[in-house]
C-alpha cells in the first residue's frame, strides 16, 4: 500500500480550500483497507497476514486508485464547467430581464453605443480596404514589392511609382536573376463592344511575367506567353477577370476564343484569371492585355520612349536568397544611373524606395480623400468617447435609481462579487447588441464611405467592407466600451451602504455622483468643441476654395472636342475647318450665347512651342510656358478678365485681317518681363520670325487643378497662328445662356457626333470638370460638420440629463427656497449658471485641445490657420448657447417646484 | 477505463445490481457494501473488492446512486452511498430480468434427464 502512504500529508488539507480528487480517493480506499485489516485481526490473524489478506481481496490497488482519481477529476471539471455556464446563463437571463424592464434606457444606450461604434467601424472598414488589405488572390503578397522613386514635381519632391520602359529594363538587369520583376499599367477605362452595346470597362496592360510573379493561375484557358508579348509584335489576345467573365461573357468555357472589340481593335479571349483576382490596384481590372499590344504613341515607340513613364514595377525577391529592401534599393539606383535609363543628367541623384504591394502603404502622396479619412478616424474615435461618456451617464443615473434594489440583494446575502458580475453582464449585453448593430453599420457605412471618399474607384466584388478584422474590432471595441461604460456605475452601485440605501428615498443625492457626472459633461463639452472647431475650419476652407477665381464662368462654360480610336491623317487635316464651320453654326443654336474656338479645350491638354522674347534671356530665365490658340470670342466666352491692354480684335471676316498679336496671362508677364510692362513686348516663334506684339494681359486661369502655382500661358490668335504651330488641333468652347447649359451640352454632343462620324464627342461643362476638385474639401466639411453636430447633440443630451438629475436631487432644497420667497428668475439663474460653469470648463479644455490638435489637420486646410480665433469664438459661444438651452427645461422645472409637494416627498 | 472481467467472473453489470441491492437497506460505505455481498453470497462470487469502487462511480454517473462524506460507525471519515429513486427503479427492472433468466435456465437444467 506504498503509494497511498506516500501521498504527502499537506495535500489532505487542500480539500478545505478546493476539492482534491486524489486525497478523497486515498481516504476512501484507505478506510476500506483499514476496516478489512481490523476485521481480519479480530478474526485472529496476525497483523501482517491481516494486511496481506486485505490487499489480496482488494486486487490491484494502484490501478483502481488511478481510475478513480481520473474519474473524479473529470467529474469535477465538468461539474465546474456546467456550474459556470449555468451561472453565466443565469446572469444573461437576469440581465435581459432587467434590460427589458427599462426599455427606454436599453434603447438609448444601445443606440448611442451603436452610433459611436458604427461610425468607427465604417471608417475602419474603409481604412482596412485601403491600407491593410493586400490585393485578393495574390500568392504571398507580403513578398511582392512595389518600386518608388523620388521625382521633382513643380509642387515639390514626391515619391512616384511610374517608370519608363527603358528604366524598367535597366532595373531588371540590375536586379539579376534572383528577383522576379514585372510591370503593368494601372487599369484604364476603355470602350468595349460595338455601337449601341458599347460600354466602359477597365483594361490593364500587363506583360506575360505579371501573372507569374503574382502567383495567379487561370481559372480556365491560359495566360499569354512571352512570345505573344514582344514589344512591337504583341498578339491581340486578352485575359478576363473571373467576375467580368461571369457577368459580361456568359461565364462558361465557350467564351474562350471569343472576339472582343476593344477601343476599335479586336482581341481574342484566351483565358480567365482565378476567381477573386482583379489586379493589384483598388480599381478592379476587367481585362488584361499584353503590354506589347499597347499602341505606340507619337514618333518613338513607348518601349524606347523615356517620356512614356506610367509603368508600375513589381518585384518578388527569391524567398531565401533574395536581397532585402535596402539592397534592392541600392541596386535599383545603380540600374537607374546606367546610360540607357538616364533621361536627364540632372536625375542622377535618384532616391528609390521599395514598399508594400498595398499602394497606400507606400511612400507616395496619399489622395486628399484618404488623408481626410485618416483624420476622420480620429474624429470617429472622439465620437465613440463621447458616446461612452453618455452611456456612463445613463448607467450612473440608473445605478442611483437601483440603489435600493441592490441594497436588498446585498442584504439577502448576494455577494458583491456576484452582483458585480450581474451588473457587468448587463453592460456587456448592451455593448454586444451595440456591436451587432455596429457590424451592420460597418457594412452599410463602409460602402457609403467608399462611395463618398473614392467615387472613381471601381471596387472589386470581393472587396466587401466587412472583413474579419472589422468584425473582430467591432466586437472588441464593443466589449471594451461595455466594460469601460459599466465600470464606474458598477463601482458606484457596490459602494452602496446597506442601511442608508434601504432607509432613504431615491432623491437623496451623493456629491460623488454629481462630481462624476460633471466630469463627464466636461469631457463631452471639450470633445464637442474639438470636433466643432474641426468642422468650422473645414467649412471655412471649403468657402475659401469655392471663392477662388478659376478664370472661367464655371456655371455656363461647356467645352467639347472629339476623339478617335484610330488615327486618320486626312480627317485630322480637315478637323480644324470642320470645327470652325461648327462654331459658326452653333452660334445660332438655342440656348447658346457665344461660341469660341480653341486649339485645346481648357484643362484638356496644353501645347508648347519654342518662343523668343525680346529681352535678354540670359538675364531673365525663360519660363516654361504653354500656349493656346483661340478665336477672339474666347475671353468673353470663358469670362477671363483682361487686366491690362485688350484682347483680340473682332475682325468681321477673320482671316488675314488679324494682326500678329498675342495675349499673355499674368504669370507669364511676371515671369518673362519682371518689373516691366509686358504690353508692347515681342514674342517670336523663330529667331527671325514675325514679332507677335503683346496687346493684353489676362488673369491667370486654372490650368489643371484648383491649387497650383500659376502657370505661365500665352494666347495666339486663331486666325493668325505662326507657321511653327504645326498641325492645327481644334475644340469648341461655348457659353450657355442661364439655365441652358444641359441643352447646350447635348447640342454640342449631337453636332460634333454628326460632323465626325465614327468619332467620340467629348463634351463637358466646366462645372463637371471642377466639381471633383472641390470634392475633398466638400467631404472634409460635410463629414466634420456631421460628426460635430452628432457630438453636439450627444453632449447636449448629457448636459440635459445631468442638470435634470441635479434638479431632481435638489427638489427639497428648491421647495424650501420657494417657500421662503425665492423668485423664479433667481432659481433659473442659479441652475443655468451652475450648468454653464461646468460647460465653460469643458469649452476651455476643448479649445486648448483643438489648438494642440490643429497641426494634424493643418495640411488639409486652405486659407485658414488651425488656431483661427473667429472659429474658436464662434464654437465657444455656440456651445454655451446650446448648454443654456439644454439646461433651460430642467431649470424651469426647478423654478416651478411647488413647496408643499416638495416638502411632502420625504 | 473498463474494469477487466476475468473469465467466469460476474457478467457485465451484475456487480451494479448487487451493489444497488446492498444499498436498498440504507446508505452504506464501500466496505459495508462489500461485506454485505460477501455475507449474502457466502463469499461464493469472490469479487475483487477493488472493483466495487469503479462500479460505484459508474452507478453515480448514471444517477442511480449519490454519495457524500460522513462518519462511519467507528468515527472514521468515510464516503457513504445512497440509492436514488431512479436506482430503485433500475434495480427492480434488472432484478426481474435476472430472475426470469435464472428460472428459465434452472427449468432447462432440471428437465428430464436432470443434470442436478
Amino acid at each position: 500500500m506504498s503509494r497511498i502512504a506516500r501521498a504527502p500529508l499537506w495535500r489532505r488539507y487542500l480539500r478545505f480550500i478546493r476539492p482534491d480528487a486524489a486525497a478523497d480517493v486515498d481516504d476512501e480506499l484507505e478506510f476500506h483497507l483499514t476496516m478489512r485489516v481490523e476485521r481480519n485481526i479480530a478474526l485472529g490473524m496476525s497483523p501482517d497476514d491481516a494486511r496481506r489478506d486485505a490487499l489480496v481481496r482488494f486486487g490491484d490497488v494502484q490501478r483502481v486508485r488511478q481510475e478513480l482519481v481520473e474519474h473524479d477529476h473529470r467529474q469535477h471539471v465538468s461539474t465546474q464547467r456546467v456550474e459556470f455556464m449555468s451561472a453565466c446563463l443565469h446572469d444573461i437571463r437576469f440581465g435581459l430581464r432587467s434590460l427589458r424592464r427599462a426599455p427606454g434606457l436599453t434603447i438609448g444606450v444601445v443606440l448611442t453605443l451603436a452610433l459611436g461604434l458604427g461610425v468607427n467601424m465604417a471608417m475602419f472598414s474603409f481604412l482596412d480596404v485601403v491600407f491593410l488589405r493586400p490585393p485578393a488572390g495574390v500568392r504571398e503578397p507580403a513578398h511582392v514589392r512595389r518600386v518608388w522613386t523620388e521625382i521633382q514635381f513643380r509642387s515639390g519632391a514626391q515619391f512616384w511609382s511610374g517608370f519608363s520602359y527603358p528604366q524598367y529594363a535597366a532595373i531588371k538587369s540590375a536586379l539579376g536573376s534572383n528577383v522576379a520583376t514585372a510591370l503593368y499599367r494601372s487599369p484604364v477605362e476603355t470602350h468595349f463592344g460595338r455601337a449601341e452595346q458599347e460600354r466602359r470597362i477597365r483594361a490593364s496592360y500587363t506583360p506575360a511575367s505579371y501573372f507569374d510573379l503574382l502567383g495567379i493561375r487561370p481559372a480556365i484557358g491560359r495566360f499569354y506567353s512571352t512570345d505573344e508579348d514582344r514589344p512591337g509584335a504583341g498578339s491581340p489576345v486578352a485575359v478576363a477577370s473571373h467576375a467580368f467573365w461571369q457577368q459580361q461573357l456568359g461565364g462558361d468555357a465557350s467564351a474562350l476564343g471569343r472576339e472582343l472589340f476593344l477601343a476599335g481593335r479586336l482581341y481574342t479571349l484566351i483565358g480567365v484569371a482565378a476567381e477573386g483576382f482583379t489586379g493589384v490596384e483598388l480599381d478592379a481590372a476587367d481585362l488584361w492585355i499584353p503590354l506589347a499590344s499597347e499602341p505606340r504613341r507619337g514618333a518613338t515607340a513607348w518601349w524606347r520612349n523615356h517620356n512614356v513613364n506610367g509603368f508600375q514595377i513589381l518585384l518578388r525577391p527569391n524567398e531565401n536568397e533574395g536581397p532585402a529592401d535596402p539592397a534592392l534599393e541600392q541596386r535599383i539606383v545603380a540600374g537607374l544611373r546606367t546610360p540607357e535609363a538616364l533621361v536627364r543628367p540632372a536625375d542622377t541623384a535618384n532616391v528609390v524606395r521599395v514598399g508594400s504591394i498595398i499602394r497606400a502603404q507606400g511612400p507616395g502622396n496619399q489622395a486628399q480623400e484618404v488623408k481626410i479619412a485618416t483624420r476622420l478616424a480620429g474624429v470617429t474615435s472622439i465620437v465613440l468617447v463621447i458616446a461612452c461618456a453618455n452611456v456612463i451617464n445613463l448607467l450612473l443615473a440608473r445605478a442611483v435609481r437601483r440603489r435600493r434594489e441592490i441594497a436588498v440583494r446585498l442584504a439577502i446575502g448576494v455577494s458583491r462579487q456576484r452582483l458585480a458580475r450581474l451588473l457587468f453582464t448587463e453592460s456587456l449585453l448592451l455593448a454586444f447588441f451595440a456591436a451587432g448593430a455596429a457590424v451592420l453599420a460597418a457594412h452599410w457605412g463602409g460602402t457609403l464611405l467608399r462611395g463618398l471618399l473614392l467615387p472613381d474607384v471601381r471596387w472589386a466584388d470581393a472587396a466587401s467592407p466587412l472583413h474579419w478584422r472589422v468584425i473582430a474590432l467591432a466586437l472588441a471595441a464593443g466589449i471594451g466600451a461595455g466594460l469601460v461604460s459599466g465600470l464606474l456605475p458598477v463601482i458606484q452601485s457596490l459602494r452602496t451602504e446597506l442601511t442608508g440605501a434601504l432607509k432613504a428615498g431615491v432623491a437623496d443625492g451623493h456629491a460623488r455622483h454629481s462630481r462624476a457626472r460633471s466630469a463627464l459633461v466636461i469631457v463631452q463639452a471639450a470633445l464637442s468643441v474639438v470636433l466643432l472647431v474641426g468642422a468650422g475650419l473645414f467649412v471655412s476652407s471649403l468657402n475659401n476654395i469655392r471663392g477662388l477665381r478659376t478664370g472661367f464662368d464655371v456655371r455656363h462654360v461647356v467645352f467639347g472636342d472629339v476623339a478617335f480610336d484610330i488615327r486618320d491623317s486626312l480627317r485630322d487635316a480637315r478637323q480644324a475647318q470642320t470645327f470652325t464651320d461648327l462654331a459658326d453654326r452653333l452660334r445660332h443654336a438655342p440656348g447658346v450665347e457665344q461660341v469660341a474656338l480653341a486649339r485645346m479645350a481648357p484643362t484638356r491638354g496644353f501645347g508648347t512651342i519654342d518662343f523668343y522674347p525680346d529681352v535678354d534671356t540670359t538675364q531673365f530665365r525663360k519660363p516654361f510656358a504653354t500656349y493656346n490658340a483661340v478665336s477672339p470670342e474666347f475671353f468673353a466666352v470663358t469670362g477671363m478678365r483682361v487686366l491690362r491692354g485688350q484682347d483680340f480684335p473682332r475682325t468681321p471676316t477673320g482671316g488675314s485681317a488679324m494682326p500678329p498679336v498675342v495675349v499673355v496671362n499674368e504669370a507669364m508677364a511676371n515671369a518673362q518681363w519682371p518689373g516691366m510692362d509686358a504690353l508692347g513686348r515681342c514674342l517670336r516663334f523663330s529667331p527671325v520670325g514675325y514679332c507677335y506684339t503683346v496687346i493684353g494681359v489676362v488673369e491667370n486661369a486654372l490650368f489643371t487643378a484648383l491649387l497650383e502655382k500659376p502657370q505661365p500661358q500665352f494666347y495666339l490668335p486663331w486666325d493668325n497662328q505662326p507657321a511653327e504651330v504645326g498641325r492645327r488641333f481644334a475644340s469648341l468652347v461655348a457659353k450657355a445662356r442661364p439655365g441652358a447649359r444641359d441643352l447646350v451640352s447635348n447640342e454640342l454632343k449631337r453636332a460634333i457626333g454628326e460632323a465626325f462620324p465614327g468619332g467620340r464627342p467629348a463634351v463637358n461643362s466646366f462645372e463637371q470638370f471642377l466639381e471633383p476638385q472641390y470634392r475633398p474639401w466638400q467631404l472634409g466639411a460635410t463629414l466634420f460638420t456631421a460628426f460635430g453636430i452628432l457630438a453636439l447633440i450627444v453632449a447636449a443630451l448629457g448636459i440635459y440629463s445631468t442638470v435634470a438629475y441635479a434638479v431632481a436631487q435638489q427638489t427639497h432644497e428648491f421647495g424650501i427656497r420657494c417657500a421662503i420667497g425665492a423668485r423664479t428668475q433667481d432659481i433659473l439663474r442659479q441652475v443655468i449658471a451652475g450648468s454653464l460653469r461646468t460647460v465653460a470648463i469643458g469649452v476651455a479644455v476643448g479649445i486648448a485641445l483643438a489648438i494642440a490638435g490643429g497641426r494634424f489637420v493643418a495640411a488639409l486646410l486652405y486659407g485658414i490657420e488651425p488656431g483661427d480665433p473667429g472659429v474658436m469664438t464662434f464654437v465657444a459661444i455656440g456651445l454655451l448657447v446650446v448648454a443654456t438651452v439644454a439646461a433651460l427645461g430642467p431649470a424651469w422645472r426647478a423654478a416651478r417646484v411647488d413647496p408643499v409637494t416638495a416638502l411632502r416627498v420625504e | 477505463m473498463p474494469v477487466q472481467q476475468e473469465p467466469g467472473d460476474l457478467l457485465q453489470g451484475t456487480l451494479g445490481i448487487l451493489i444497488l441491492k446492498a444499498l436498498l437497506l440504507g446508505s452504506a460505505h464501500g466496505y459495508a457494501v462489500s461485506r454485505y455481498i460477501e455475507e449474502t453470497t457466502s463469499d461464493v462470487l469472490k469479487i475483487a473488492e477493488g472493483s466495487l469502487y469503479p462500479a460505484l462511480r459508474r452507478l453515480e454517473d448514471r444517477g442511480w446512486v449519490t454519495s457524500e462524506w460522513g462518519l462511519s460507525e467507528n468515527n472514521r471519515r468515510a464516503r457513504f452511498y445512497t440509492i436514488t429513486a431512479a436506482g430503485r427503479k433500475h434495480l427492480r427492472s434488472e432484478a426481474e430480468v435476472w430472475l426470469r433468466y435464472a428460472r428459465a435456465v434452472t427449468r432447462v437444467l432440471r428437465a428430464d434427464p436432470s443434470v442436478a
